[in-house]
């Protein structure tokens, strides 16, 4: 209704260009400024600090002799089979406690003390029940990802369109249909947003217990060549780590918009 | 009402209780991974009438609140700053967004190169982990702003910085506290890692040593511990957001 | 004639596209022009030029003589969607006081002055409500109460009670007309029903759409006060009706 005139001072691109390039200016300049600072400061033999050019001869290093490929596959697998396991076990809990609002009361408490609970507690816990491996690792991540499955797909299934409810009891559908036909569908979008997070934070759960405990992945990676004191080394892994971080959300979130447009909220 | 279902999931919690307690009774729970709950709470009230376990509690409480308070008060100023520019976000924001999947507990190792194996070290990366969220979170708060309230603060002639205290702040409160709430489930994570990783003082190394001594009792205790802190700090946000943000 | 508000040869283009053409208008003080036309002319963007919103491309809008830069404290603006114009975190008179902060009042006057606002737009019990709180008619009540907090010279609203229901809308047309004749100011009413632009105005002036253009004026010759029976069933009012009805209907082509 009321059309957009534009503001006084409209901000503009001094060129129309194909790639906006402005995002780009501030990591080049960090990384600018940081070679100069390590020029000047740093000893070529730092324990702790590299300068980048290092750092970019490390990572290329690593991306060219398959560490950096076996470790992420090592991180990712711990965290997807993980996600799998809290995942649904938090999906199945979630719908039921959308659907039945008793029961939703009932283990309320249980809930609420459970879920503030730090996943990194039950690192030393997991250690002692199943040693080093794999399965502590899941373990730790499904624990984590339960919550918020749990949580936005109770609220996915608590929020079916009331009219459709109405529509399938004039129908006279059975408890069972009404879950497969209205219900379910209806939150899958939804859903999908609960396990775009809920990998998201299986994926940093991961790298979080390969970094204190567990000899496997890319924490683990990163923590050896910290301790080997081998800094530049070490900042590839970190910057290996943001890019997988990115690309991964980047894919999912793609994922996303493809199966259910982009109409979605970018729940945070 | 109310006060039958909250008996009701209390009922609900004490039957788990009492579950966890008849597996270890028969023998179904190996007791060094399961320990009776009874064995916890023997643990729990040795570790409190020694003295022992209300000293590293406060070492660790006070960790994550230094931390968080530091990381929400640097979040916040930074992202208002970041939030209310358009141009600052354009150029910022993109960079800001790369950043936000990275664990932050992959910075420890770096922190301990630069550190040690310090106090500091552990409240820089708890502060570090805490500032994320409450950056982002602000900055998405300020930007987000209706455009309407912009519109009525010119024509109503209002200050840059009137506008930015009275129309954006407040509209931006929900978003700030949901950033600093998230912030302080981080400092909880990141206590625990940066305590077992710079063996400092506190119930998240106390765990480790506990591991590391099949003591599972008193690695029970001090996890039930921590869920404790992670479940008052829960309750305290909530406070605190229903006392500023009212009107939602 | 003492004229408030000049528009010379206004036009606006973004990019490449013609959004208003060569408007020109003059209003002269006390006077209260309805704008109508079909949607897409361009009624509201008018709106926002002479709100010192956004700017023209070409040509010059006058206020007493000088030209709108930037929005003016004397110039007060009523928009369409009050959920978004107020601050949801603050009280009815919260909300008033944002305008009195904005003008510098000193402090102890505001609860005077509140008071007197809220009880001339009829709210003067809704005081401590949130606009959440309050019915769409409250709330668009509120943000014309903001406006006068103002004191402004000229009042600007933009399709302020289309979103409202029938009786609501002609209640607080009867305020407006009202408030209008008692402070004298000098109001610009943008609109998309005809009847109302009739019933408020002194003067009716009809957009073209694609470039928005202004394609007639109607002088509405109307007995004041105004009244929602026999205004409407006036034969003065009928007949403009059926001239402005038809004019639009032919005007637009369709």
């Amino acid at each position: 209704m009321n059309q957009a005139a534009p503001l006084r001072q409209p901000i503009r691109a001094a060129r129309p260009l194909p790639v906006d390039l402005r995002p780009f200016l501030l990591p080049l300049a960090v990384v600018g400024l940081a070679e100069v600072m390590a020029l000047l400061f740093v000893p070529a033999d730092s324990f702790s600090l590299a300068a980048p050019h290092q750092i970019a001869v490390e990572f290329a290093r690593m991306l060219v002799d398959g560490t950096f490929l076996v470790r992420t596959l090592e991180t990712l697998g711990a965290a997807m089979a993980g996600l799998a396991l809290g995942g649904l076990l938090g999906l199945a809990a979630g719908v039921m406690l959308g659907l039945s609002e008793a029961a939703d009361k009932v283990t309320s408490m249980t809930v609420e003390v459970l879920r503030p609970m730090p996943p990194t507690a039950l690192i030393p816990l997991s250690l002692l029940v199943f040693g080093f491996g794999l399965t502590m690792e899941i373990a730790i991540v499904a624990f984590t990802t339960i919550w918020p499955v749990l949580v936005l797909g109770r609220a996915a299934v608590r929020e079916t369109e009331p009219r459709l409810m109405e529509v399938a009891k004039v129908l006279r559908m059975s408890f069972f249909r009404r879950l497969t036909r209205i219900v379910i569908p209806g939150a899958i979008p939804r859903i999908f947003v609960a396990f775009r997070l809920a990998a998201a934070i299986a994926l940093i759960v991961s790298v979080t217990v390969e970094i204190v405990a567990n000899p496997r992945g890319l924490g683990y990676g990163m923590m050896l060549s910290s301790q080997a004191l081998r800094p530049a080394t070490a900042f590839a892994f970190l910057v290996w780590i943001a890019i997988v971080g990115w690309g991964f959300n980047r894919v999912l979130i793609l994922v996303e918009r493809h199966l259910f447009g982009g109409l979605q909220g970018d729940a945070r | 009402m109310r006060a039958i279902w909250f008996f009701a999931s209390l009922a609900f919690t004490a039957c788990l209780i009492g579950l966890w307690q008849l597996a270890s009774a028969t023998g179904l729970a190996s007791p060094i991974f399961l320990p009776a709950p009874t064995r916890v709470l023997d643990a729990l009230v040795a570790g409190f009438s020694s003295g022992a376990m209300p000293a590293k509690l406060g070492a660790t409480t006070a960790r994550v609140f230094v931390g968080w308070a530091l990381a929400s008060l640097l979040g916040v100023a930074l992202g208002a700053l970041i939030g209310v520019s358009q141009r600052a976000r354009i150029y910022i924001a993109p960079s800001l967004e790369f950043l936000r999947p990275l664990p932050v507990s992959a910075l420890v190792p770096i922190f301990i190169g630069l550190l040690g194996y310090s106090e500091q070290m552990v409240l820089a990366v708890i502060a570090f982990g805490a500032f994320w969220p409450c950056l982002l979170s602000t900055i998405h708060g300020f930007s987000a702003v209706e455009p309407r309230l912009y519109e009525v603060s010119k024509v109503l002639g209002l200050s840059r910085w009137s506008m930015i205290r009275k129309i954006a702040l407040p509209s931006a409160l929900p978003d700030i506290i949901a950033g600093m709430r998230v912030g302080l489930t981080v400092s909880l994570i990141l206590v625990v890692v940066g305590e077992i990783l710079g063996s400092r003082e506190g119930i998240g190394y106390d765990i480790l040593l506990a591991q590391r001594a099949f003591k599972s009792p008193d690695l029970f205790a001090g996890i039930i511990l921590l869920g404790l802190v992670g479940y008052a700090s829960a309750i305290a946000i909530d406070w605190l957001e229903s006392r500023l943000v009212r009107w939602r | 004639m003492d004229r408030v508000i000049q528009f010379s040869n206004v036009s606006l283009a973004i990019g490449g596209r013609h959004i208003l053409d060569d408007i020109n208008i003059d209003i002269a003080r006390g006077e209260f022009v309805a704008i109508v036309g079909p949607s897409g002319c361009g009624k509201t963007t008018l709106l926002r030029l002479l709100a010192g919103l956004a700017a023209p491309s070409s040509g010059e809008i006058l206020l007493d003589g000088t030209p709108v830069r930037a929005p003016r404290q004397d110039v007060a603006v009523v928009f369409q969607d009050y959920g978004k114009a107020l601050l949801p975190w603050r009280t009815a008179s919260g909300n008033i006081a944002l305008a009195l902060e904005a003008m510098n009042v000193p402090r102890d006057q505001w609860p005077a002055r509140i008071a007197e606002l809220l009880a001339t737009m009829g709210l003067e019990r809704d005081g401590d409500k949130r606009p959440g709180e309050m019915s769409g008619g409250m709330q668009q009540r509120l943000q014309i109460a903001r406006c006068l907090a103002q004191q402004p010279g000229v009042l600007l609203m933009d399709e302020p009670f289309g979103a409202l229901d029938a009786i609501t809308r002609q209640l607080l047309q009867d305020e407006v007309l009202a408030l209008a004749e008692r402070t004298g100011m000098t109001v610009f009413f943008v609109t998309h029903d005809l009847e109302e632009a009739i019933y408020l105005g002194n003067r009716v002036v009809a957009l073209n759409a694609s470039p928005g253009r202004v394609a007639r004026t109607f002088p509405i010759d109307l007995p004041h006060p105004r009244d929602q029976l026999s205004t409407r069933e006036h034969p003065t009012f009928l007949e403009l009706r059926h001239d402005l009805f038809s004019f639009i209907k032919g005007g637009t082509g369709k």
